[in-house]
């Protein structure tokens, strides 16, 4: 063993932001996360140039992932332009030389906060879930060691009761986000806080989904063609929200998850939340070329 | 150009060690599928992977020099938590892999071995990643080692095996049911 063989060329920084050690450290994390679907798996969590709690998480992942031939798409509840979003995906691309798109057709890794995209994702892609509470058991368990003895014992009774609770103080299901699911039948998990409408979409999918918290150091994935249940009684199915019927007001489109936009008068008016499939919607009806993917809902029904 | 706008480019190590690991993802993800390593053998994998902050075992000597070079302690198979391994034979040893617990399923080992693909005892293998079912045939395992795996595999404890042969490699992770057929 040689100084030669111990150091390396000098560099201004190293390629994809982290080091290599933070890297492989990921790297072996990410594999066991993947065999074992939906179990939260801790990790160092190194510092990166972003507040804890903003999307660390999954930036560090994403930024294990990535090479110069990736493709990055980043959405803050849907939308590619907020803050948050063009602030990643800048960081990503400045740091690694991978394109940006808005489209999720093109992306090769979408890291995301709190939404899955309306188009189906492939094989091919991944989805990095920012995800600020990965344990779902908190609500019941503050005590982390008494929470992880539960998991060992798939002892998930105390969140059907949460769920019961909701059910009798209000007469349904009010979780609107991170709704408690079972993976591959063993571990609950929280699907980070997307709506109760993107659950289904981690069901069986043909992507590869990271959930990654970087303020509380855990990751956890779902691999391709994995059980993903949404906990439920029997005599109570699980619901989507009720987007259905509404319209988006700019784009037309029907049938997708909206967010509401209160109006001055009372009432309200609908957009697209998945921001990118109403602009491709817009510009087909103005004769632009945008193909729009095959979706997981259509007509406000998985299909 | 600064330092600053400059586009920052990986070299060969983190091309080689990045697209290892995109392999390893993939193989893991689909068990039963064959993914390319960008270079044959155990060692791109152990360099991918292993560092300071890994014990691993090794039984190939030369291998194990290599791994040493990349930081991570050489132990007895028992404390490993990456085991470069032959499986086609000294099945009683292997009785000792790390499975972890239920409670610390990330302390079951990863297993990196070599086998041949296509041809010998055929698998049928079900679970996540797979969408119906998907068969293999590998050669170059002991017959006896898919139920020793059975019997220590008890989910979520386990060991995640990846198989290489020349420059490509197959992933069976704990989660997998595998019949032998």
């Amino acid at each position: 063993m040689t100084i030669a063989t111990l150091t390396k060329p000098w560099e201004a920084m190293s390629y994809g932001f982290l080091d290599a050690s933070a890297k492989r450290e990921l790297r072996r994390k990410m594999l066991k996360a993947i065999a074992v679907p939906g179990c939260q798996m801790p990790y160092a969590s190194r510092e990166v140039p972003m507040a804890r709690g903003w999307g660390t998480g999954g930036l560090q992942v994403t930024l294990t992932l990535l090479r110069p031939s990736s493709v990055v798409k980043v959405i803050d509840q849907g939308a590619d332009d907020s803050v948050n979003a063009a602030s990643i995906r800048s960081f990503l691309s400045k740091v690694s030389g991978a394109r940006e798109t808005w489209d999720t057709l093109e992306a090769t890794i979408l890291q995301s906060r709190h939404r899955i995209p309306e188009e189906r994702l492939r094989a091919d892609q991944v989805l990095v879930l920012q995800v600020p509470n990965p344990e779902p058991l908190r609500p019941v368990e503050p005590n982390m060691s008494v929470a992880r003895q539960m998991h060992a014992d798939a002892d998930y009774g105390r969140l059907w009761l949460i769920l019961y609770e909701q059910i009798v103080r209000s007469g349904r299901v009010m979780q609107g986000a991170a709704y408690p699911s079972l993976v591959n039948g063993r571990h609950v998990m929280t699907p980070s806080p997307i709506p109760r409408w993107d659950v289904p979409k981690l069901h069986m999918a043909q992507h590869l989904t990271f959930l990654s918290a970087g303020r509380e150091k855990r990751l956890y994935a779902v691999p391709p063609f994995t059980r993903v249940e949404p906990l439920v009684f029997s005599d109570v199915p699980f619901q989507v929200e009720d987007h259905a019927a509404l319209t988006c007001h700019r784009s037309g489109l029907t049938g997708y998850f909206m967010n509401e936009i209160p109006q001055g008068d009372g009432g309200s008016q609908f957009e697209l939340s998945d921001s990118n499939l109403g602009i491709k919607a817009i510009r087909q009806a103005e004769g632009a070329d945008a193909r729009i993917g095959p979706t997981w809902y259509e007509n406000g029904k998985t299909s | 150009m600064s330092f600053l706008t400059a586009v920052p480019l990986p070299d060969a190590f983190e091309t080689r060690t990045n697209a290892t690991f995109e392999a390893l993802m993939w193989a893991l993800s689909r068990p039963g599928t064959v993914q390319d390593l960008p270079a044959p053998g155990s060692a791109g994998i152990a360099e991918a992977l292993l560092d300071r902050e890994c014990r691993a075992f090794c039984d190939d000597p030369a291998l194990a020099d290599r791994i040493a070079t990349f930081g991570a302690a050489l132990v007895p198979l028992p404390l490993a938590d990456h085991c470069f391994l032959a499986l086609d034979a000294g099945l009683d040893r292997l009785a000792q892999i790390a499975v972890g617990s239920a409670l610390y399923p990330d302390t079951g080992a990863t297993v990196v071995a070599q086998a041949r693909f296509g041809t010998g005892q055929r698998l049928r293998l079900t679970g996540p990643g797979i969408e119906t079912l998907a068969e293999i045939a590998l050669d170059g395992i002991a017959p006896g080692f898919w139920a020793l795996r059975a019997a220590l595999c008890r989910y979520p404890a386990g060991f995640d095996l990846f198989l290489t042969c020349g420059a490509q490699v197959i992933g069976l992770p704990r989660s997998t049911t595998i019949e032998v057929l």
